[in-house]
């Protein structure tokens, strides 16, 4: 049996002896980009997080420390305010490991925590048995704005990451890589 | 290397380069993070043909191709297909043809680079240094390592502002091998 929490949170990227690396493919209004995104746990609060293309070259390379974001480097063609703020919203929401909970739900197969981040609410969808978090919804107060998908085959590693937008055409699908 | 080492080995890979018309070689490539416990390892396969066809097939952990024909990439990426028009990007069209001329190894006369030669036992090695600055944000250097007996390219190393890098090993490499041109084809 579980019981309700004060804080939920995601553990996919929160082992610090872990480089977690995925196969990105991007699709944003039909037009299909891929690249390495590479995910690090470099500090107690801190991420680095890293998108290069197939050959290598650095696309973007972002650290989120606490509240505090910075933006290493990224390529000119990106390096435009609204495409910075989805994938710092987007990649923030991803790597998060902790929130407060303000309510919890219930539906069939999940308890489903809700919290808050600026003007924008998250649930997390935790599966019933498992207490294994499934997906994040991120909303406003009236609108779902962002999902994230989990699928996870053993303990806390996710080998697919689906991230959808509802309000743009824009999906990121991460697939781990393989260790040989 | 000095003054007449140099004319030497520029001549060996030029020569060289001339005789190729075809290359197949395996390859493995390191990207180098500095915050990372490993390099990211990716391999495949690239096949180059003369004057200026190249495909490189990444088949482990994932598989990716891109064909460099003309003035367009032509993607595979695991079964998506797209193309990616490069004319009118100046500095993608520059780190291609990097990319394409490395293979070959012969870019001394490139005007864009300051090129400088080192030498070691087992290898001479080529760094070539961007002049222009927006190239210069993307590319610190860009090194080429020459094996000494048959003066092809066994590793380019590709060094970013950060000191990050990404690195390609080339191996099994068959030379002037027949190569159909519909392998350049997506």
């Amino acid at each position: 049996m579980h019981f309700n929490k004060e804080a939920v949170g995601n553990p996919y990227f929160s082992n610090p002896e872990i480089d977690y690396v995925y196969k990105a493919k991007i699709e944003v209004y039909k037009k299909n980009f891929g690249g390495i995104l590479i995910i690090k746990k470099t500090g107690p609060e801190s991420h680095r997080v890293v998108f290069t293309t197939e050959f290598g070259s650095k696309l973007f390379d972002f650290q989120f420390e606490g509240d505090t974001f910075t933006k290493h480097f990224i390529v000119d063609d990106l390096d435009k305010k609204f495409i910075v703020n989805i994938l710092k919203d987007d990649f923030r929401l991803l790597v998060n490991e902790k929130a407060q909970v303000l309510a919890v739900y219930e539906s069939e197969n999940h308890r489903i925590y809700e919290t808050t981040s600026g003007d924008r609410f998250n649930f997390y969808f935790l599966e019933d048995e498992t207490e294994q978090l499934q997906k994040i919804v991120n909303t406003t107060k009236t609108k779902e704005k962002v999902e994230i998908d989990f699928t996870s085959h053993e303990g806390n590693i996710a080998d697919f990451i689906s991230i959808k937008h509802k309000n743009i055409k824009l999906t990121i699908d991460l697939e781990k890589f393989k260790n040989e | 290397m000095s003054a007449s080492e140099i004319v030497a080995f520029k001549g060996k890979v030029i020569a060289s380069a001339k005789t190729t018309k075809t290359i197949k070689t395996d390859f493995v490539q390191y990207k180098h993070l500095d915050f990372l416990a490993d390099d990211v390892k990716t391999s495949g396969k690239m096949v180059f043909k003369a004057p200026n066809l190249v495909k490189w097939e990444y088949t482990n952990p994932y598989q990716y191709s891109v064909i460099f024909k003309e003035d367009q990439l032509l993607i595979n990426d695991g079964g998506t297909k797209s193309k990616v028009d490069i004319g009118n990007s100046k500095l993608f069209k520059k780190l291609n043809q990097l990319i394409v001329n490395s293979v070959k190894g012969n870019m001394f006369n490139d005007a864009d680079f300051t090129v400088s030669f080192f030498k070691s036992p087992k290898y001479n090695k080529a760094v070539f240094i961007p002049k222009d600055k927006k190239i210069a944000g993307y590319i610190a250097s860009f090194e080429l390592l020459f094996n000494k007996d048959d003066a092809q390219v066994y590793e380019v190393k590709m060094v970013e502002p950060s000191q990050d890098f990404t690195r390609i090993v080339f191996s099994n490499r068959t030379l002037n091998s027949t190569i159909n041109d519909s392998v350049f084809s997506n």
